[in-house]
């Protein structure tokens, strides 16, 4: 049992540091840290999708944009509470899953890949054609200047709380057991009585719905949307760096890969040019070396795993 | 009816250079299952590399193929003997992520050496167009690209069909542990089919940097309408590339001249969208 009790420890330390930061801590580190929670939650959403659902989608940026989106149209053509704003970015993305999902999920493999990316980038040129959100201008989200700092990190600490936890009971519940069985074989599975489209369904919509809050987090902290950035390729290319480094398939992956981004990020910023090729040779090295992640392959050489999604 | 004609030729000849965008990643595709997102990266470092030895030895565009396409094989080939064959067999998740890997290291390398800045390969061909009967024009460079693009299809597919190694690397693709009993070493055949998509790329990326201008992030871009290019006809099929680039080409200028030009890519990838809806395996693709 003192694994469990270790694993208490652990999590109790890591929660009391989170939420008494921005009592001790410089401006500078709580948006690092509220950065470091906003891709977390992101990234483990993304990672629900493709590391236990066998969809990898390369348009979360959808949800992202929208998301965002919807909380710059709400709160600053209709001056409805930034609260309420955020919270419908992740219903307005969830009809959005809806309504894609009957084409989508007649797609596999690559073929979702690719398709989820093509609306994406549809939806980013309807936004840049679109006069009411003001083109390719992008808008600023000015009532997110009236927050403050402290405010946005809280809001970005309960959502990758949230998610984490919701990826966390979602895989102790039985729809995980209906996921594995799918990961392991789908044929099977099915034959069992294992309903495959509904478990894919419920966990995109979960994945879009708290994708489209996240990103309303995230851009409380941006303040400014821009449909091309918004809608960009380059969101799902930054998840698919951070669920990789740290290690597809694990709840604690995103988690440390979300850490090791953003640091790399921040001290990377001082070499303009050769960041991102840095950023693209430890992808690369990764792969290569540590297949399964920072988090897969220290869990295969030592055992322990902070989320245990596996009943004893 | 009469207005249109000109953006339906505009737009077949627009989806020959589309085919040749796309055919690279088709054959990947066809014979890896593998899905290699740097491909719009190599199409641009070829037409930077076309630059550079049309500003060192003044030559023309079309004959720097003469030097681009060699080396954009040593590169393609050198890429799948030390990253890609690393990886081959393991999945999707890891191909897709060194491709990226491999496209972002490329696109920024470029912006040290190049600059953001807008570049293109200037020929005559660009300024020329062909008057159709006094109706409409159509720039002579879409019909080079389109000729070129029909020699590139047509050279490959009997390549595929009459030589050894073309067989050898249908082999590899239909079924992979017969064609190792019959002594194909797949890791080289990858090596070469890389270099042969790499050196399609080439191709492709000489003739967009010939009509349009680039930048060294307009790789994704093109991505993207690879991607359409090969989803509509069906990945892995030659013939069907060359359809998806006629349809892509077409649905974009017709459907640009029909809602606005601000549309042209929303049109194409609703066809791209609703093909995908109807046959999941797109129009040629054998599911």
């Amino acid at each position: 049992m003192s694994a469990k009790r270790i694993r208490f420890i652990v999590i109790i330390l890591a929660l009391a540091v989170l939420l008494t930061t921005p009592l001790w801590a410089s401006r500078y580190v709580v948006n690092v840290w509220s950065l470091i929670c906003i891709y977390a939650a992101l990234a483990s959403m993304w990672n629900l999708l493709a590391g236990y659902s066998g969809m990898i989608s390369l348009g979360q940026q959808m949800f992202i944009g929208l998301g965002g989106y919807t909380l710059a149209v709400l709160s600053v053509y209709y001056g409805l509470p930034i609260s309420l704003s955020v919270l419908l970015g992740g219903m307005i993305s969830v009809i959005l899953a809806v309504l894609i999902s009957l084409p989508i999920f007649r797609m596999k493999g690559v073929y979702f890949a690719i398709g989820t990316w093509i609306i994406a980038e549809a939806l980013g040129i309807c936004f840049s054609n679109w006069g009411y959100v003001r083109y390719g201008m992008g808008m600023f989200i000015q009532p997110a200047y009236k927050l403050s700092m402290s405010s946005i990190y809280y809001a970005a600490v309960i959502i990758c709380i949230g998610s984490i936890a919701l990826v966390y009971l979602l895989l102790r519940s039985n729809l995980g057991l209906a996921l594995m069985a799918i990961r392991d074989d789908d044929v099977a599975s099915e034959a069992v009585g294992v309903n495959i489209f509904r478990c894919k369904f419920t966990c995109f919509l979960i994945s879009a719905f708290v994708t489209g809050i996240a990103a309303g987090i995230l851009y409380l902290n941006a303040i400014f949307i821009q449909p091309f950035e918004a809608f960009g390729i380059g969101w799902t290319v930054k998840l698919l760096f951070i669920v990789i480094i740290g290690g597809i398939g694990t709840v604690e992956g995103p988690i440390a890969g979300a850490i090791i981004f953003v640091f790399l990020q921040q001290y990377l910023s001082e070499y303009v040019g050769f960041n991102l090729i840095i950023f693209g040779t430890i992808a690369i090295m990764v792969i290569f070396f540590a297949p399964k992640g920072i988090v897969g392959t220290f869990q295969n050489k030592f055992g322990v795993e902070l989320f245990p999604v596996r009943r004893q | 009816m009469i207005q249109f004609l000109e953006p339906i030729i505009n737009g077949i000849l627009l989806g020959g250079l589309y085919a040749v965008v796309g055919i690279g990643l088709s054959v990947i595709f066809g014979i890896m299952r593998q899905v290699n997102l740097a491909h719009g990266e190599l199409m641009i470092l070829a037409s930077y590399f076309s630059l550079l030895t049309l500003q060192l030895l003044g030559l023309h565009p079309l004959l720097t193929f003469l030097l681009v396409l060699p080396a954009m094989f040593i590169f393609g080939y050198l890429i799948q003997t030390f990253l890609f064959n690393r990886v081959m067999g393991k999945g999707m998740e890891p191909f897709l992520m060194i491709s990226f890997g491999l496209s972002i290291i490329l696109q920024n390398a470029l912006l040290l050496i190049f600059t953001p800045d807008a570049r293109s390969l200037k020929s005559s061909l660009v300024i020329q167009s062909l008057n159709v009967y006094g109706l409409f024009h159509v720039p002579l460079i879409y019909i080079v690209n389109c000729a070129v693009s029909i020699l590139v299809i047509g050279l490959l597919h009997q390549f595929m069909k009459r030589t050894y190694l073309g067989w050898a690397i249908s082999a590899s693709a239909e079924d992979l542990s017969a064609a190792k009993l019959m002594g194909i070493n797949p890791k080289r055949v990858y090596a070469l089919a890389m270099g042969i998509a790499a050196v399609t790329a080439a191709i492709s990326g000489v003739l967009v940097g010939m009509t349009f201008t680039f930048y060294p992030h307009s790789g994704t871009q093109y991505l993207i309408i690879a991607f359409g290019v090969v989803i509509i006809g069906g990945l892995g099929s030659l013939p069907g590339t060359f359809v998806g680039g006629l349809i892509l080409g077409i649905s974009q200028l017709v459907g640009g001249r029909i809602i606005g030009p601000g549309f042209q890519l929303l049109s194409g990838y609703i066809i791209l969208l609703v093909v995908l809806t109807i046959r999941p395996q797109g129009i040629l693709g054998r599911g």
